[in-house]
């Protein structure tokens, strides 16, 4: 007992804070891949801006969720999917990105250089699209595919919830011919439509791999960086190549509105959007570059979305729109695949 | 020496903990289910307009009161049985009760994914068997949430009722038969109500468990069986609408406690010493 | 004498236990096979996924976090519920009724809200460390096991031992430790254990609570899952069920294995 009470004041103590000699800056990310990401940009960061660095990690939900609350507070640097940042644009606590001060943004894409006004850039680019099990399934080379009847009972659907989730709605929209924003009773009524081919609905990347894995599901909405997992799992899986082509996501890094390192804050998005680092990180399969001077040989190109071609294909999501109608759209989600 | 109210004293800390850092922020919380509204009630009034959200809270509460029952009476019968074992082999078997507790709720929802999925455990049994000539598809069932549900709480339920179970004095019981009762009426007489106080903190957690649960309804349910807890942080996480999760959360409670002093009132009739 | 209980009851139980373990098998098996997703029986035998877990820093790191956390949280709630659990069954006379609901609350209220409120009134409104923070977290948690458990306990003791021995000149708080305590030896093991598991498995509050530096171990198994459904997790879950083993081990040669009995 005396122990116990002793560590634990000890902790007490040391937790109330030892004063530090450099600065700290501090970046809230996902915390995949932690070592391939410490050894290409951490460790060269330190180098570069002398100081110490703390990490946040979880999901997009939960780290915004948390910034919020704290007013924007507590983080230098956070890495978001852009239907996230979005929601954090619209909540007013990120700040805009000083343009001079990242010369770097000049060497990607169009599309990732402003994807939200003044607000930060994207740093990957992935796609979603479907894929399926060519063993089992006559080939795939159109969203309307979802529909037909001989998928019935093997399809997985990213959920609402995801960020692949509300594109379904975009696509049974697209299905139907209506405008999911005007007619969304029509783009649900073709949701529902599809629901006969549905086994379940997934909730995170690995989920679907796993319904795919144990042969639940032979066809799935996925988005591209599951792609190797899934081949691992089942040889036979294959993209589709879709004629009305995949949809983009853009993974953004956005500085809030209560950083305490601004400065370093820049530095360290010109840092990853430089081609250096943007090449290592394709090469080493941890993320898509955006930086146009990346070169990859066709091998460690063919699971990203690479290439001026690929990237024009991509069909885009206006997430003011989504996210301001996404409420409703997640209750009628709700309705059809809940009750 | 004597203390002035010497109760008051003893209970004091916990009280105030409670209150500090339980009361106040979730009162906090709570309130603005009724600021942040249009009318007073109407976050509610919405709540139980919804013929979705009444379905999920029914399920819920159906899915609880079914974990907790099964998981009495299977926890009880075993508890029993374990407390009546010689010193050494009671101990090894309450070890290995207390086992599944260790490896954690989303692990061992994982296990029933693994023995309940289409090329599971259980259907390359049926099927070698001749049971069955096609696969079930057991998983997303209300089924496949209360079978894994009850793997969770059996061991707590044990665990809760030996604990009380030990303390029933040897002599009791030993008294109880020389006076001629059969090991039937000991049981029901003696030790069922003695007992009692465990079945009730036993049936609160599970109940309270399972209707609050998150893990194991998302894994092994999914949006098909959505229950008050996915449907909490779908609501708290994706739409950011921390009113509507707050309201969720509100009634959840609400209905818990109603349940919690309802099985402490069924108590109390049948012993007066149950807290 | 102990009568033997029907030979039914008897099978019965053992079904149970069978129920108990079999799933733990499967874990066991999933996490040595040579694929990249949870199977059982295993295809190919490997250790890869243990080598993983040692690669994986962030696990290593939160095990050491979350274990102290545990214990710290647990022993708060012990220090403040013993007490008040004594008094709910000593002054049950005195004290209002619904103050043993009062304890029961952090279990009432869903963990996600519970968490959500800590973190804004306690770390951004009153200023917590993080580390403060989160085991008042976890000792708020595991708070009602520490209370209602140990009061069921107490409810089958009897008090007249206790009033014998102060009585007899015995100093109350004396009493308690040498005559209370000891009789309720099971029930306290029992709270300490269920409060220790409970901590240790915690996510919804932790998820709040934690912050830049500071995470649990199941967030981060949370977190791996989510991207990688992998036997990494099956080989975690291994580890942690030998080190309980060791812990029970240890526990056998210092107080034997009659600790939770009579």
């Amino acid at each position: 007992m005396k122990a116990l009470l002793t560590s634990s004041v000890l902790f007490f103590a040391l937790s109330a804070g030892v004063a530090q000699a450099k600065d700290t800056f501090t970046i809230s990310w996902w915390g995949y891949n932690g070592e391939k990401l410490n050894a290409n940009i951490i460790e060269p960061f330190k180098a570069m801006c002398d100081c110490d660095i703390e990490f946040e990690t979880g999901n997009n939900a939960d780290r915004l969720n948390k910034l919020v609350v704290r007013k924007g507070e507590g983080i230098d640097v956070i890495f978001l999917t852009d239907s996230y940042s979005q929601i954090g644009v619209e909540k007013n606590i990120f700040q805009k990105v000083d343009r001079a001060k990242v010369p770097n943004i000049e060497k990607l894409y169009d599309l990732a250089q402003a994807p939200q006004g003044e607000y930060g850039p994207a740093y990957s680019i992935g796609r979603v699209s479907i894929v399926y099990d060519a063993d089992k399934v006559a080939p795939i080379t159109s969203w309307n595919d979802l529909w037909r009847e001989d998928l019935a009972n093997s399809v997985t659907l990213p959920g609402i919830t995801t960020t692949a989730g509300p594109m379904m709605v975009l696509r049974g929209a697209a299905h139907a011919g209506v405008d999911a924003y005007t007619d969304t009773d029509g783009a649900f009524a073709a949701i529902e439509e599809m629901k006969p081919n549905i086994v379940k609905n997934y909730n995170t990347g690995s989920e679907m791999v796993n319904l795919i894995s144990t042969g639940e599901a032979s066809v799935a909405v996925a988005q591209d960086f599951t792609f190797a997992s899934l081949t691992a799992a089942v040889p036979s899986m294959v993209n589709a190549t879709l004629t009305d082509g995949d949809i983009a996501t853009l993974n953004t890094i956005n500085i809030p509105t209560g950083a305490k390192h601004v400065d370093l804050a820049h530095k360290f998005i010109n840092f990853v959007l430089s081609t250096e680092v943007q090449t290592i990180e394709a090469k080493q399969g941890v993320d898509a570059p955006v930086n146009k001077d990346v070169v990859l040989t066709p091998e460690e190109a063919a699971i990203w979305t690479y290439g001026p071609e690929a990237i024009s294909s991509l069909n885009r999501v206006d997430y003011g729109k989504l996210n301001a109608a996404k409420v409703d759209w997640i209750d009628r989600w709700n309705e059809i695949f809940g009750s | 020496m004597t203390f002035r109210q010497p109760g008051w004293l003893l209970v004091l800390p916990a009280t105030l903990a409670v209150a500090m850092f339980l009361g106040i922020p979730v009162f906090d919380t709570f309130s603005t289910t009724f600021t942040d509204s249009t009318g007073f009630l109407s976050n509610y009034e919405k709540f139980f307009a919804s013929r979705f959200r009444r379905a999920v809270l029914w399920r819920t509460t159906e899915i609880a009161l079914i974990t907790m029952i099964a998981s009495l009476l299977i926890g009880f019968a075993t508890a029993y049985v374990v407390s009546r074992a010689p010193k050494k082999l009671k101990s090894l078997l309450i070890i290995i009760a207390v086992f599944p507790l260790l490896t954690g709720v989303v692990v061992r929802s994982f296990a029933w994914l693994v023995i309940l999925g289409k090329n599971g455990i259980l259907n390359q049994i049926l099927l070698s068997v001749g049971v069955i000539a096609e696969p079930l598809s057991m998983l997303y069932t209300e089924g496949a949430v209360i079978v894994a549900m009850v793997y969770l709480f059996v061991p707590l339920m044990i665990l809760t009722i030996v604990g009380v179970l030990e303390g029933i004095p040897e002599d009791l019981l030993q008294a109880s038969a020389s006076l001629g009762a059969t090991p039937f009426a000991t049981f029901w007489q003696v030790v069922f109500p003695l007992a009692m106080p465990g079945l009730i903190v036993g049936a609160v957690l599970v109940f309270t468990g399972s209707f609050t649960s998150y893990a194991t309804p998302q894994l092994l349910g999914g949006e098909q069986q959505m229950m008050m807890g996915t449907f909490l942080r779908q609501r708290a996480m994706v739409t950011f609408d921390w009113t509507g999760a707050s309201t969720i959360a509100a009634i959840m409670t609400v209905v818990t406690i109603i349940i919690v002093l309802a099985m402490g009132r069924v108590a109390r009739r049948l012993n007066p010493a149950a807290v | 004498m102990l009568t033997r209980p029907h030979p039914v009851l008897i099978g019965f139980a053992c079904l149970v236990f069978f129920f108990l373990l079999a799933p733990l098998v499967i874990i066991i098996g999933a996490s040595v096979s040579d694929t990249s997703f949870l199977t059982f029986p295993p295809q190919g035998l490997t250790l890869h996924w243990y080598e993983n877990i040692f690669e994986v820093s962030a696990f290593k790191r939160t095990m050491v976090t979350s274990f102290i956390l545990a214990v710290t949280g647990t022993s708060l709630s012990l220090i403040v519920g013993i007490p008040a659990a004594y008094a709910l069954n000593r002054y049950r006379v005195q004290l209002p009724s619904f103050l043993s609901t009062v304890f029961v609350l952090p279990i009432l209220v869903p963990e996600i809200v519970l968490g959500f409120s800590l973190m804004k009134t306690v770390t951004t409104a009153m200023g917590f460390p993080i580390f403060v923070s989160l085991v008042i977290g976890h000792a708020l948690l595991v708070l009602p096991y520490c209370v209602r458990v140990v009061s069921a306990a107490l409810s089958s003791f009897d008090f007249s031992i206790e009033e014998a021995a102060v009585s007899l000149g015995c100093p109350r708080w004396k009493a308690f430790f040498i005559i209370v305590l000891p009789n309720v030896r099971a029930g306290v093991i029992a709270a300490f254990i269920l409060a220790l598991i409970t901590s240790i498995n915690d996510v919804s509050i932790s998820l709040f609570l934690t912050g830049p530096g500071i995470s649990t171990l199941p967030i981060q198994l949370l977190a791996h899952m989510e991207q990688f459904f992998d036997p990494t997790i099956a080989s975690v879950s291994v580890l942690l069920m030998l080190v309980t083993v060791g812990v029970m081990a240890v526990v056998e040669l210092t107080l034997g294995l009659t600790f939770l009995t009579k």
